[in-house]
């Protein structure tokens, strides 16, 4: 369908001014205040030799402006620098971490999502009654707990006192061995390997992180989606269709459809602060995603790996509205008519 | 407002309908508005009953009630709504739902809001007619072509597949009106059906429901503030003022010999007339429904008010061919 | 297709006699903003008084007891340094007013002119201006105030700015929406056709009316600083040991969860918890009242 394609291409092309702010803004987190930025691109170990290196790679000597022109150009190529701390490519490394992330941040909110729609949805319905009382309460619960109680309160829990959860130590035993590797999900890699035992232990690894990720997205989901749906209710064409004597399920689909594209853009923006919280969690439950590494960087001061981290999310966040922006396309009509 | 003696039964026959808001105010009191009080009023087949007022007195209300559309906090707390000999304040709501959108139907002020904004038009009418009459995919489709042809809607075919953005408003509310009648409805309610609409667009959709409901011999409860509407189109006419219709009957004799001082002030209020300073009542605000005085309604401004006014009210005299709720209505 | 609205209730009687009446009637028709705000105000006491209510100094430390359990001497127990839990957590209740209330106040006194200026302006400047507060918007504001505070520098009054920073669009964006929507009403042309100046127009004519949507952001905002710094504090950055902050104990009592040494992670937990909860509930609350459907008596 040239249709769809053509849309993909305006929509990538909409988003590279964003991308240049972006590059804008990490090739500035370097050189704040003056900084010179070889110090911290390079790293308190690095030899004169190195230092040199790095100068001329992306012509430190040169005006800001040049500097930025280089900067962008070897982005583009795929050269992000490299990190101090492990001596490696960030691109690669980086790279090398994602699925993991990905793997933790996907089924969580999978699972959160599923929930907090049909919470929010439910409340609404019902609104005012037990149901609606007790999703809002929860949802304020899950909204009040910020991510780093929240998943260490589940691991003293369930980890603890019921001695359910595995350690949180990583994604799987350290007694068992990772599968091959073809997605880089411990947990598909081992399904697809046939290995029982990795794919087991994977996946009790993933129940807590994940949970706290399904937690952390569903309860202001539950929220917006009751708002809206309750909005969508009280329109005029709700109650037209009520007045023309429509049956409830009818009605009641009416609902859903017209609720789904607000829901779906506000739980665009979610995923993407969602990004967020998993990088705490990471921590926490040594995961070893991208954000674990990048959390790290931050913390050591290993900027190129800072610049490529910052640079990869707004990658992930860029690529999560424009794929949003094409659904909404497709599911409501007046969007097209709006489109410059 | 019976007509001729002899006559069928009215199609819908109101008979003193109160409705009330009870409501929690922003410091937690309960106030309690009462919105309709003592509506009595009868349609029959044929006729279009022009329901006239300022905004605020319950027209839009008494459409709802007669839809059993109310809901919290209106509530009816008084009162029979009878139509074609049932009274629908008794029916479950499966099968008041299956009333409406089949035997009556109601027509909407803002047409371009009230259709569904991700169905196709065509579809919109289509689904009424299925869903009521049970018909097969292709049926309804025929149907929904011929009720766009119906209401004068060129080329039905490619418009059909319009999305309810597309349409201007006398367009969207042209399909409206084809979905009221999808059905063969027997009582279209028409609330305000023009207002916002242009004056040339606002003809054709008004000559559009008088041709149908003269042709099909069907009724209209027309609901507007204009009274130039209610003169061009409307058989019988009732007048409402804070939530009482204070005079009912039909159209040419309400308005050459109006007996209620109410009736009275909305038709000397034209422009032309004020300026002559013709009027003789206190113009004011819409009265406080939540502290109604006790009786008249219109008490606080009527030149004709008496201490008798401020006790109880008669009701409507349900036969009489003019009627007027008042102490003292000017001779007829 | 308007549904006959409620008639418009009536103006509520005025005067100090009533005053008392009409709080206390507010606060019942809120149950959870009034919740809310007694959670607020019994954490702002506790910050307030804390050099009262905390029975030992909460940077000292007692060599031996470290990690005693809760008790008769220790009432939550110690923390990895052999310092009082309960203390340092009532003391904590300083760092998150002393964070949230500059931040709330930084995003306003920025946020709100630009969204006025925005919406009133309009054209390229309204343009320009949505786009980079909708970019900073979006993104992941963690991994945003992580990467500046350990660009910057790693002090508490960096913490502060780069977070009241990511508040500035929120409130820039209501405000704009309703400049916007009061522009729709031809009210500020007739503000301009009667001749004021610019300021007088933003600030005398406009800031009252559209400061009604930011009103009841201002506790969740506030409930989200909380939750921001305290994750800041936990990764590392912007605070340092051994100050009393409620993220930086979560920090270090998270290695302790493991081994059981609950109390040192949990009750500052806990406290953090109740805040945030406490502020939402109170913006929640807040929301209802203001909400212009409540007061028409609703549909």
């Amino acid at each position: 369908m040239t249709s769809t394609f053509f849309l993909v291409l305006r929509r990538a092309v909409l988003s590279l001014p964003i991308l240049l702010g972006v590059l804008l803004f990490t090739f500035m987190l370097v050189r704040v205040g003056n900084n010179d930025p070889v110090g911290m691109l390079a790293g308190p170990t690095a030899s004169a030799k190195e230092i040199d290196a790095i100068r001329a790679a992306y012509k430190l000597d040169q005006p800001v402006l040049v500097q930025f022109v280089e900067y962008v150009k070897l982005v583009f190529k795929g050269d992000l620098g490299m990190s101090w701390l492990s001596g490696k490519p960030v691109l690669g490394e980086l790279l090398m971490r994602l699925p993991a992330t990905l793997e933790l941040v996907l089924l969580g909110s999978l699972v959160g999502g599923l929930v907090g729609v049909w919470a929010g949805m439910q409340s609404a319905l019902n609104a005012n009654r037990r149901f609606d009382h007790w999703s809002r309460f929860l949802s304020l619960l899950g909204f009040g707990m910020p991510t780093i109680f929240l998943g260490l309160a589940l691991i003293f829990v369930f980890f603890f006192l019921l001695q359910w959860a595995p350690p949180p130590m990583g994604r799987i035993d350290l007694m068992i061995n990772s599968p091959k590797l073809v997605t880089g999900s411990y947990l598909i890699d081992s399904l697809i390997a046939g290995d029982r035992a990795a794919a087991l232990s994977a996946a009790g690894r993933l129940v807590l992180p994940c949970l706290v990720v399904a937690i952390v997205f569903a309860a202001p989901l539950i929220k917006q989606t009751r708002a809206i749906a309750l909005d969508v209710m009280a329109s005029d064409y709700v109650r037209y269709a009520r007045a023309a004597g429509l049956p409830k399920p009818m009605v009641r689909r009416m609902i859903w459809r017209n609720a789904s594209v607000p829901v779906l853009t506000y739980g665009a923006t979610e995923l993407t602060a969602l990004f967020g919280a998993a990088s705490v969690l990471e921590l926490i439950f040594s995961w070893g995603g991208v954000s674990q590494f990048g959390l790290t960087a931050i913390l050591k001061g290993d900027f190129a790996v800072v610049q490529g981290y910052v640079l990869l999310m707004s990658v992930i966040a860029i690529v999560i509205f424009a794929i949003t922006d094409l659904l909404i396309l497709k599911l409501e009509p007046r969007a097209a008519a709006g489109a410059r | 407002m019976s007509g001729a003696p002899g006559l069928a039964a009215p199609l819908l026959r109101v008979h003193d309908l109160h409705v009330h808001f009870v409501a929690r105010d922003r410091f937690n009191h309960l106030r309690t508005a009462r919105a309709l009080n003592g509506v009595s009023l009868q349609i029959r087949r044929g006729q279009i009953f022009g329901l006239v007022g300022e905004t605020g007195a319950g027209k839009s209300l008494t459409a709802h009630a007669v839809m059993q559309l109310l809901r919290e906090p209106a509530r009816r707390v008084k009162g029979e709504i009878r139509f074609e000999d049932q009274d629908l304040t008794e029916l479950t709501e499966d099968a008041m739902n299956r009333l409406r959108g089949d035997r009556i139907a109601m027509v909407v002020q803002s047409p371009k809001t009230s259709l569904d904004p991700l169905t196709r038009v065509g579809e919109q009418i289509a689904r009424i007619h299925r869903v009521h009459r049970k018909a097969s995919e292709p049926q309804a489709r025929e149907k929904a072509l011929q009720m766009l042809r119906a209401v004068g809607i060129p080329d039905p075919e490619s418009r059909a597949q319009a999305w309810p953005h597309e349409l201007s408003g006398g367009m969207a509310q042209r399909v409206l009106i084809a979905m009221a009648l999808v059905n063969d409805a027997q009582l279209i309610i028409a609330d305000e059906p023009s207002t916002g609409l242009d004056v040339t667009v606002q003809a054709q959709i008004l000559d559009l429901l008088r041709d149908t409901v003269r042709t099909r011999q069907m009724a209209s409860l027309l609901i507007t503030h204009d009274l130039g509407v209610v003169a061009q189109y409307c058989d019988q006419v009732g007048v409402m003022f804070a939530g009482s219709l204070v005079e009912a009957g039909p159209v040419a004799e309400v308005f050459t010999r109006p007996r209620h001082p109410y009736t009275r002030h909305l038709l000397d209020s034209s422009p032309d007339r004020i300026v002559l300073g013709q009027s003789q009542n206190r113009a004011g605000t819409a009265p406080d429904l939540y502290n109604l005085p006790p009786g008249c309604p219109y008490q606080n401004r009527c030149a004709r008010v008496q201490q008798v006014c401020r006790g109880p009210l008669m009701d409507l005299p349900e036969d009489a061919d003019h009627g007027v709720r008042c102490h003292f209505p000017e001779a007829a | 297709m308007n549904s006959p609205s409620a008639p418009a209730l009536p103006d509520v009687p005025s005067g100090m006699g009533q005053l008392w009446r009409r709080i206390s009637a507010i606060a019942r028709s809120t149950p959870t903003g009034s919740i809310g705000l007694v959670i607020i105000a019994l954490f702002a006491l506790l910050a307030l008084f804390a050099p009262w209510l905390a029975p030992f100094d909460p940077v000292k430390p007692f060599p031996t007891s470290v990690l005693a359990r809760p008790g008769t001497q220790f009432l939550v127990g110690t923390d990895g340094n052999g310092m009082d839990v309960f203390s340092r957590t009532i003391y904590g209740a300083r760092y998150a007013f002393g964070i949230a209330v500059p931040v709330l106040l930084f995003g306003l006194v920025v946020g709100v002119p630009i969204g006025l200026y925005a919406g009133y302006r309009g054209g390229w400047v309204d343009e320009i201006t949505l786009r980079v507060m909708d970019a900073i918007r979006v993104f992941p504001s963690i991994i945003l105030a992580l990467a500046i505070v350990s660009a910057t520098g790693q002090s508490l009054a960096n913490v502060v700015l780069v977070i009241g920073m990511l508040d500035v669009p929120v409130f820039a964006r209501l405000v704009r929406a309703e400049v916007l929507a009061m522009r729709a009403g031809g009210f500020v042309e007739a503000a301009v056709n009667a001749g004021n100046p610019t300021w007088r127009i933003l600030f005398v004519h406009l800031l009252p009316n559209c400061i009604r949507g930011a009103m009841a952001q201002m506790p969740i905002r506030m409930a989200w600083a909380v939750r921001v710094s305290a994750t800041l504090a936990f990764i590392g950055v912007g605070i340092q040991a051994p100050t009393p902050e409620w993220g930086a104990m979560i920090r270090q009592g998270a290695d302790y969860m493991i081994s059981g040494e609950w109390w040192v992670s949990i009750v500052p937990g806990v406290a953090l918890v109740t805040l945030i909860i406490g502020f939402s509930m109170f913006g929640d609350g807040l929301e209802e009242l203001l909400d212009p459907r409540r007061q028409k008596g609703s549909r």
